[in-house]
């Protein structure tokens, strides 16, 4: 009992201390910029070490295991049938998925002190940071899906105040719109979903719900419809490269890490609600995701554009595991995803605060030298990107290949593609902006980074070497069936059954496309002053550097169904609508109500005989 | 009579007669030290009664005429609440009610002492009396602001319409103890479930002339005509208190009369059937109420209609003759509490003496001040309903009580629904006014922009409500839960 309790208070102060914090920076300590930085970070900071203590003490111990409600706050009961209770649904997972929120929260405030320094919206940014962390604590943590529902959409709303952080640039302004209304389109399949899951099983509690199995292949569906839009999957992926317009440290945190991770880690979470057939379509919406990005990525200029769309791809890897049955495989790449990709784009931030905020890539050049930590820490994440071996990302990459292999061969030759391109990619990245010459005065008077910057590279590169290795724990606690919930896993293939042979052709495979990807990106751009790809390869390179026309396709549809629609619907409100029924109405009820108020003209008498008439209405109506 | 159950009406009677005299002795700028005198004792008073809680059985005093109860509690602590915010907020206007202030905190606390009564009224003598207390204080506190003729004005309507309303009203007593040879609720009660009364038609058109008066201090159609001028007049603190404060006694006492007295239960013997006539009533309240505050522009004007179409909501839940709608009336007072003090209280702050308090002077508020602005938001979106604000859960509640279990009158069902639907016009066009306002495009004149600076009592005020609001609009379970064991004395059907 002392258990729970401690575990309860422990999960509630993870919780709310970001909201207190971005509560009290919103209602006055935004005055005092140290003050709201330093309150946004204490919080984080208590945070972390809650979400460590709990993870430490609750992750296999025999009270974790059978994964109950802890006890949590009535919020509303309306009669017998309708009951929503505030309570945390404290598991395993949650506890993995606390401490990656956590962490990866902590190091992106640290390094925020330092690059946000000079910036107007100080205060207010920090206030962002800590009411998106209890959004994203409170997705992690509910135990129903309308809880969960709540907090997705609180998420959604503070991703949208961090993208559109310098709200005066339109650009910003418009991605933060974007991200936002595409968000919406996933939300919408996914509260149907939600309504759909209410009537098949009569509940929504995720654990009471884990008991029942899965729903209809549609309702599945549905609820994958939520996870496309937040871990922006195609064909919702287009608002997460124009994220980028936030602040850097933003998008390590949200739109690499966190966030983007919530659908992964959803679909994961409620796993057992799939079936067979959804679990196809899901891991052939992950497979085109990755590829598709892969290809853009290879054409992009802006060094945060490339980390975007490899970032799109690796959510796709994760929900093709998810599809091929293994969200194990899932959960661990993005643990270690989480952590190299959010050292990419801290190390991406620290390169763009050393040269000016200049982001393309051709214009940067020759920081190998000037930047040392910055230039080594950057190269780990890549590697792991890339699943060199031994480094964490081989690990978790490979885990997803042999599921693949197992479960669908052709993804597995697919994600070898995948994997091909992401080390091509990054191979490019690192060569172009580190090696060579200074190709512009920006990266010319490029000085290393403060401390404050440099320490979080520092330590999540350590993360993102080590967090693969069989002695740190991660693979196994993954694959202990006790942390799904939900007791038939609904057909999915642990990750200790693999068969050897499976792992062997993802091992084999895996390297060798590495190997290959970084080979190849070697020989194109070692020393390359522009890109020679586009001579070579044409139409193709032209398609993958322009996103290959998604945002036109899109224009282009809204404006042949939706305007077009529009535009009767347009006149069909203007004069049918508002003409006759509101104008109508409202002219009518407007009428009404002065006339009903020369009643009141503030004439006593007037009153006094209003008064006895309405006695003697009261009185006829009573007699007769 | 046992004097310890009363000890709270006396304290607070006590309490405003010692302001009284200690305001003989205060220099006038320190009269401020005196409201807040009242309101660390009225603080006090509401512990003193958190503490004393419920009693498992309802206390009566030898008579009968008093009685210490869940619903007694549950009022006596509303309005409570509402004397210590009002009080407040007449700290920062006493300036502009250029008469000594000791005069108004003792007032206010007569006026509460009313209050506190009637919520434990449990005979026609207590309640007639106790309602009376509540009138008279609040004649002489509607024309305290004696420079401003408006005052005056009102006070002087207030008494003439409220003394023909009492007239009625002991009209209506005098028969029902014509026929029923008692005044208690009780007695009454058994008088009539044992089909003793002789002379029913009788017994019936006094209970009409009592329902008469009692919709006078709700404020409910035919009897509203008072409500606009005087809530318009009167100093606006004042304003609040009568908006809450009496409504609020009205509705104590309307639920004791009909389910105490007059037994009108589902099941219960069918000599007064009442419901037809009130949901006519609450019909029309609403309609009258949302209509009327369409075109207006005097903000204190507009709240008074506002507060008309209020009670027409809250008739809803007596309409529903079950627990349910007790229940309801409770939790949508609760929040109703905290709304209108909000709204009153930005209001009191925003108005220079003598100016008209149309809407423009809302322009720019979010720039003079932010608090403000928000709160007023805060408050006028409660009012109308909107969740997750104290007022949605009230106005909610209300409407399923009159449709589940059963819809009793589906047309007021739809009738309330427009309301909402009209009062969401009126009350954004308040919140309009606060972000787009352009002050009074009819004169060349520029809003005001200067930063407003508020007093530390106004910000305490504005701080309460907010976090009632908020927290009963969000987490509203603890409160459901008071109101439905508060309402259980009534015994009414689930």
């Amino acid at each position: 009992m002392i258990d729970q309790e401690l575990k309860l208070t422990l999960a509630m102060g993870v919780l709310l201390l970001p909201l207190l914090a971005a509560v009290s920076i919103g209602l006055g300590a935004r005055r005092w910029r140290g003050l709201s930085a330093g309150l946004s970070l204490g919080a984080s900071v208590i945070a972390f070490l809650c979400s460590l203590i709990l993870f430490i003490k609750f992750h296999g111990a025999p009270a974790a295991i059978v994964p109950a409600p802890d006890a949590g706050i009535q919020w509303l009961q309306l009669g017998e049938e309708f009951k929503v209770d505030f309570a945390a649904l404290i598991d395993p997972l949650s506890l993995l998925m606390l401490l990656i929120v956590t962490t990866v929260g902590t190091l992106v405030q640290i390094f925020s002190l330092a690059y946000m320094r000079t910036d107007a919206g100080y205060s207010r940014y920090f206030a962002g940071l800590s009411l998106f962390l209890f959004s994203m604590i409170g997705i992690v943590l509910a135990s129903n899906l309308l809880l969960l529902f709540i907090f997705w959409e609180l998420v959604g709303v503070s991703s949208y105040l961090l993208i559109s952080h310098w709200f005066e640039k339109p650009a910003a302004a418009d991605a933060g719109k974007k991200a936002f209304i595409t968000n919406r389109i996933g939300d919408f399949g996914f509260l149907l979903g939600i309504l759909f899951v209410w009537q098949i099983h009569g509940t929504l509690d995720i654990i009471e719900l884990a008991g029942m199995g899965a729903v209809t292949t549609t309702t599945g569906l549905l609820i994958f419809c939520g996870a496309v839009g937040k871990s922006a999957q195609f064909p919702l992926h287009v608002w997460l490269p124009d994220a980028m317009e936030g602040p850097t440290p933003v998008s390590a945190l949200i739109h690499a890490a966190t966030m983007v991770a919530a659908g992964v880690y959803m679909l994961c979470k409620l796993f057992f609600l799939f079936t067979a057939d959804a679990l196809v379509i899901i891991s052939w919406v992950g497979g085109i995701t990755a590829l598709l990005a892969a290809l853009m990525a290879i054409q992009q200029n802006d060094i945060k554009r490339i980390l975007a769309y490899s970032t799109l791809s690796q959510l796709g890897y994760m929900v093709m595991a998810v599809g091929c049955a293994g969200p194990a495989a899932s959960l661990f790449h993005l643990t270690t995803h989480a952590a190299f990709k959010a050292l990419l784009f801290l190390g991406a931030g620290a390169v763009i605060y050393s040269c000016h905020h200049e982001q393309d890539i051709w214009k940067l050049g020759g920081l190998r030298k000037k930047l040392p930590i910055t230039f080594r820490a950057f190269v780990i994440g890549a590697l792991a990107l890339t699943g060199f071996p031994l480094m964490s990302g081989f690990w978790s990459k490979d885990a997803i290949l042999a599921q693949a292999y197992a479960t669908n061969q052709p993804l597995f030759y697919l994600g070898v593609i995948v994997a091909l391109l992401t080390a091509f990619y990054m191979m490019r990245c690192v060569l172009v902006a580190f090696d060579g010459d200074s190709r512009s005065d920006a990266a010319n008077d490029a000085k290393e980074s403060p401390a404050e910057m440099t320490l979080p590279l520092i330590l999540l590169s350590a993360l993102s070497i080590g967090l693969g290795w069989s002695w740190f724990g991660l693979k196994v606690f993954l694959m202990n069936p006790v942390i799904w919930l939900g007791s038939k896993m609904n057909g999915a293939v642990p990750l200790n059954q693999i068969s050897p042979t499976a792992d062997l052709a993802a091992i084999i495979a895996g390297t060798v496309a590495s190997l290959a990807g970084l080979a190849l990106g070697w020989v194109i751009y070692k020393g390359a002053k522009e890109d020679p790809l586009p001579s070579k390869l044409g139409a193709m390179a032209r398609g993958m550097r322009d996103k290959f026309y998604f945002d036109e396709i899109y224009a282009w549809l809204n404006k042949w169904t939706q305007e077009r629609l529009s535009h009767y619907a347009d006149w069909f409100d203007r004069w049918i609508i508002a003409g006759l029924g509101v104008r109508g109405t409202s002219g009518a009820v407007d009428l009404t109500g002065c006339l009903l108020r020369l009643v009141q003209s503030g004439n006593l008498q007037t009153y006094a005989l209003l008064l006895a008439l309405g006695l003697l209405v009261m009185l006829a109506f009573f007699l007769f | 009579m046992n004097l310890t159950l009363i000890s709270l009406e006396i304290g607070v009677a006590l309490l405003g007669v010692l302001v009284l005299l200690a305001g003989l002795w205060t220099p006038p700028n320190r009269q401020h030290l005196l409201g807040f005198c009242t309101a660390l004792g009225l603080t006090i008073v509401l512990a003193l009664l958190v503490k004393q809680g419920v009693a498992v059985d309802p206390i009566t005093d030898s008579s009968g005429g008093f009685v210490l109860d869940g619903l007694a509690v549950f009022f006596k602590a509303l309005f409570l609440l509402a004397g210590i915010l009002v009080t407040l907020l007449t700290m920062g206007f006493s300036n502009r009610l250029r008469t000594a202030g000791a005069e108004v905190y003792a007032l206010n606390c007569f006026a509460l002492c009313g209050m506190l009564f009637a919520a434990s009224a449990n005979s026609f003598v207590m309640l007639f009396v106790s309602i009376e207390l509540i009138t008279i204080t609040f004649y002489v506190l509607t024309s305290l602001q004696s420079h401003r003729l408006r005052s005056l004005e009102a006070g002087v309507k207030y008494l003439i319409l409220g003394a023909a309303a009492s007239a009625i009203m002991v009209f209506g007593i005098a028969l029902i103890y014509g026929s029923a040879h008692t005044l208690q609720f009780n007695f009454i009660a058994n008088g009539l479930a044992a089909g003793h009364m002789k002379q029913l038609l009788l017994f019936q058109l006094g209970a009409l002339l009592l329902l008469a008066g009692l919709a006078f201090k709700i404020a409910a159609v035919p009897f509203q005509v008072w409500a606009p001028d005087v809530y318009q007049g009167a100093p606006t603190p004042v304003t609040a208190f009568l908006a809450i404060g009496s409504k609020a006694a009205g509705f104590v006492l309307l639920l004791r009369v009909l389910y105490t007295a007059f037994q009108v239960q589902p099941d219960g013997p069918r000599l007064l059937e009442p419901a037809a006539l009130l949901s006519l009533m609450a019909a029309a309240t609403i309609l009258f109420g949302s209509l009327c505050a369409l075109r207006q522009r005097n903000l204190k004007r507009l709240l008074g209609y506002a507060s008309i179409a209020s009670a027409g909501y809250a008739l809803l839940g007596i309409v529903a003759l079950n627990e349910r709608g007790a229940a309801a009336v409770l939790v949508y007072l609760a929040g109703y509490l905290f709304a209108i003090v909000a709204a009153f209280t930005v209001i009191s702050i925003l108005t220079p003496d003598d100016e008209d308090e149309d809407l423009s002077i809302l322009a720019e508020l979010h720039q003079r001040s932010p608090m403000m602005a928000v709160t007023l938001t805060l408050a006028v979106a409660s009012l109308a309903g909107i969740p997750p604000l104290a007022g949605f859960i009230g106005k909610f509640l209300l409407l399923r009580a009159v449709i589940e279990p059963t819809a009793t009158f589906p047309w007021l069902v739809s009738v309330a629904l427009l309301g909402v639907v009209a009062s969401l016009y009126y009350y954004f066009g308040i919140i309009r006014e606060i972000f787009w306002g352009t002050g009074q495009w009819w004169t060349e004149k520029k809003p005001e922009s200067a930063r407003i600076k508020l007093a530390d009592s106004q910000v305490v005020v504005l701080l309460i409500c907010l976090l009632g609001m908020l927290v009963l609009g969000l987490y509203p379970q603890p409160l459901l839960e008071l109101a439905t064991d508060a309402v259980q004395v009534l015994k009414l059907a689930n």
